[in-house]
């Protein structure tokens, strides 16, 4: 490969001039890879950062880059009580319906729940706070906590905030809204999208890493292509369909 | 104790899109050229076609400089700033050209000469209050030999829209006089571009595709693209896009006069009493080095470069290098762009797959190609609908107010629609103002103990009336190709905070007192100092600024390489 020729005449260089040989790939795959997560409704919109959102500088997490085609070992930030709540409210936000599995079937509070362990340590405490403030919520307005309600009544406490009837907790439900929508169209390697049945929802065709001009075409329906971008095997790996 | 290293002819810190193309005129010319890059070599095996490692967690990086240093940002100076959550750039060899969209523009002949030609055709009262704005010192048709250059050394693909004076209405009529057709065609086409350039003409609009760092076909020694839809804030996985990682720095190698520190992190640029750089300290695994140079070009991204000139302090420069004129971090720009329009269609539009810069160009709406008679701002923007959506983008879907935001009615919007609908791109011309600035934040610091780079950014007027101005062009557009709903946003009030496009603070000029960097990028109070970064802009076009901070950076180390006795010696 070009780079790997050129990497060596670099090393050579190195040596020469009197420093230590640059690092081989070992030890550069070691080397941090920073992540952080960005927060609700922060999209990378061109050239700029478009509504910014700011959280309290610390944590700054390093880990080894995600190369493998192993899946996320499973992990849980939050307590069982905290991680009924979130199935409760999420739920709500993208239910099972006519329409196919909702956010829970799909994954989307284990991907939510592995989030928090690592990428959004630094945000743990505030969104923990949240759900404790949706549960004192459900218990002052609907009599009971959260995850205790019916689903009309649950929906009656998401309508409030909506409506901004509870107003601290609305950055709680935009945060939790969009993280919702990532579990439930994420690649099912992050724990989210199970059975891809997000991808089916929208449509979605799937992961191709040769896309022909046919694949391309509005007028007639891509067949979709269930594979993870982590699939050991490089084609068509099929869940259920 | 810093390690003295063997001198070296010309020090460059940042190999990203601007320095990894510097280092190539350089060490063909036969000089011996070190370069700091604070991150590593990456390569296409690392890249992933995944939404949430490319665009949620940003893991197309290595090394933690970037998120380390991310600004600070305030509307106004009573004010205390915030700091942002992720950097707006990445470190590698190769730096942010390895993910940016590949989108690669010239700017318009108009945008070097903002401030002359808007007097002489509506007169003085017509330059915004509050608008520091310049003519560049150099015009169009002086970088239009470098733009030529990097096009065919990096490989672009478009069509030319005026060549030598001939207008082809296939490519941007509007554009300035190019002296050769594209070297390669086009990005391939579509179903759903056909519909949009169908749409543009309709109204009387001049559509046009995009130019773009990408391969359409073998070029270079590369591959053509093959349009899996992760090349925005992903690496290309067959390096059909251009990064400097795949182009102009494995060339630099190959000629044996590049080394390349990696991991490598300027944190100061030492200088003499002469006002002369003497070379760049920097860390390395902890250790301290210093690198003497002869030369130095500062290459790395807007916000960084202000910040380690101000943290360069010396007897010379107390102050920091090159600021006893106060100009360092005066005249930034933010670039005023976003996605102002969203339209939703009737039919799935199947634009999942594809890269940014497989798009549509609307060109009518921007620079100084309309008449601005009565319209209350100057410049506008250009108009840009692409393809590449990835799944978690389109279920951020607008409802047009045709669906609540959550619960079945709201899944069920999303059934039918989230493969429906497309934001409009707006790039405004954007001009520098005294509100505007960057400096060092007073409390926020890197874990080395200096301070992170401070932006301020008050409000403005021409731009958000320009890019409404715009956005309602493109909201015409959108229904004339078939939309069944349109929305327009009016967009910020105070604008761009933190910018991937973000260009000034050491600005170019003749007069010392108004700018930093001389018309050829050297620093008029430290000669052997260049900057090589948007940095140096005047004023910021209205369309992606790569191409022309890499046209900048060739011409700033060709003219280092040609003025090389009265500059380094």
């Amino acid at each position: 490969m070009k780079n790997k020729n050129s990497r060596k005449a670099q090393e050579q260089k190195v040596e020469a001039s009197g420093l230590d040989a640059a690092q081989p790939d070992v030890i550069r795959d070691m080397a941090s890879i920073t992540r952080r997560e960005m927060i609700a409704g922060v999209t990378l919109s061109g050239a700029t950062l478009v509504g910014a959102a700011f959280i309290p500088v610390s944590a700054i997490q390093a880990a080894p880059q995600a190369a493998q085609a192993t899946a996320v070992k499973p992990a849980a930030a939050f307590l069982p009580e905290q991680r009924r709540t979130l199935e409760a409210f999420i739920d709500r936000i993208i239910p099972r319906d006519e329409n196919g599995p909702g956010a829970v079937e799909s994954g989307a509070a284990e991907y939510i729940d592995r989030s928090f362990v690592e990428f959004l340590a630094a945000e743990k405490e505030s969104f923990t706070a949240g759900l404790a403030a949706v549960d004192a919520f459900a218990r002052t307005s609907q009599g009971a906590p959260f995850a205790e309600l019916s689903p009309e009544k649950r929906d009656a406490v998401l309508t409030a905030i909506d409506s901004n009837q509870a107003p601290n907790l609305r950055a709680f439900f935009n945060r939790a809204r969009r993280l919702t929508l990532e579990g439930m169209f994420c690649d099912p390697y992050w724990g989210g999208n199970k059975n891809f049945a997000g991808w089916d929802l929208i449509r979605y065709p799937g992961v191709r890493l040769n896309v022909t001009a046919e694949d391309q075409k509005m007028s007639k329906p891509v067949a979709a292509v269930h594979r993870s971008a982590y699939s050991a095997s490089g084609e068509g790996e099929n869940h259920g369909h | 104790m810093a390690t003295n290293l063997k001198p070296v002819d010309v020090a460059v810190i940042g190999l990203g899109a601007a320095g990894g193309v510097a280092v190539l005129p350089l060490a063909r010319a036969g000089l011996k050229v070190a370069a700091l890059e604070a991150g590593s070599w990456m390569k296409p095996g690392d890249f992933r076609p995944d939404e949430v490692h490319n665009n949620i967690r940003r893991m197309v990086t290595t090394g933690r400089k970037g998120w380390n240093e991310i600004p600070t940002f305030r509307t106004g100076p009573d004010q205390r700033a915030r700091r942002f959550t992720i950097p707006p750039m990445m470190n590698a060899v190769g730096g942010t050209s390895i993910h940016w969209d590949g989108n690669s523009w010239r700017f318009h002949p108009w945008d070097f000469k903002v401030r002359s030609e808007t007097i002489r055709r509506y007169g003085a009262s017509a330059i915004p209050e509050g608008s520091t704005v310049e003519d560049w010192p150099l015009s169009y048709d002086d970088l239009e030999p470098f733009y030529d250059t990097i096009e065919y050394e990096v490989g672009v693909s478009g069509k030319a829209g005026n060549l030598q004076g001939q207008i082809d209405p296939a490519g941007n009529v509007f554009e300035g006089p190019r002296k050769r057709e594209y070297p390669m065609p086009p990005l391939r086409g579509s179903e759903f571009i056909d519909m949009l350039m169908t749409g543009a003409r309709k109204v009387n609009m001049h559509p046009h595709r995009g130019p773009a760092a990408i391969n359409s076909r073998p070029y270079g020694g590369r591959s053509a693209c093959v349009y899996h839809g992760f090349c925005d804030t992903g690496g290309c996985h067959v390096s059909a896009k251009n990064s400097t990682m795949v182009t102009t720095i494995p060339a630099a190698l190959k000629t044996e006069n590049l080394t390349i520190f990696e991991r490598s992190q300027a944190t100061r640029i030492v200088s003499d009493n002469n006002g002369k750089v003497t070379g760049v300290q920097y860390i390395r695994d902890g250790q301290e080095y210093f690198q003497p140079a002869k030369a130095v070009l500062l290459g790395s991204y807007t916000y960084e470069n202000v910040r380690l000139l101000l943290l360069s302090k010396s007897k010379a420069f107390p102050n920091g290098l090159a600021n006893n004129h106060g100009q360092v971090g005066k005249n930034y720009i933010g670039h005023w762009a976003s996605r102002e329009t969203a339209a939703l269609f009737p039919n799935d539009l199947n634009i999942w797959y594809g890269a940014l810069a497989q798009n549509v160009v609307v060109n009518d709406w921007a620079d100084d190609s309309f008449d601005h008679t009565g319209l209350g701002f100057i410049g506008g923007a250009s108009l840009t609908v692409n393809h590449e959506v990835h799944p978690i983008a389109s279920a951020n879907a607008p409802t047009f107010a045709k669906a609540p935001q959550w619960g079945s009615k709201y899944k069920a919007y999303l059934k039918e629609n989230a493969g429906r609908w497309v934001g409009c791109y707006a790039q405004c011309n954007t001009l520098p103002y005294e509100n505007t600035y960057l400096d060092l934040d007073p409390e926020v610091k890197d874990p080395l103990g200096d301070p992170v780079c401070r932006i301020t950014s008050g409000k403005k007027i021409n731009e958000p009336r320009a890019s409404l101005y715009a956005s309602n062009k493109a909201a015409e557009w959108l229904r004339a190709a078939g939309a069944i709903e349109v929305a327009v946003n009016a967009g910020p009030a105070e604008g761009p905070n933190l910018s991937v496009h973000g260009v000034g603070g050491t600005r170019m000029g003749k007069d010392p007192a108004a700018s930093v960097v001389d018309p050829w990028g050297f620093c008029h109070e430290a000669p052997n100092l260049g900057i090589v970064s948007g940095s140096v802009m005047c004023t910021h076009g209205a369309r992606n600024p790569t191409e022309t901070i890499q046209a900048l950076a060739w011409r700033t180390a060709d003219h280092l390489v040609k003025s090389w006795k009265s500059i380094a010696g």
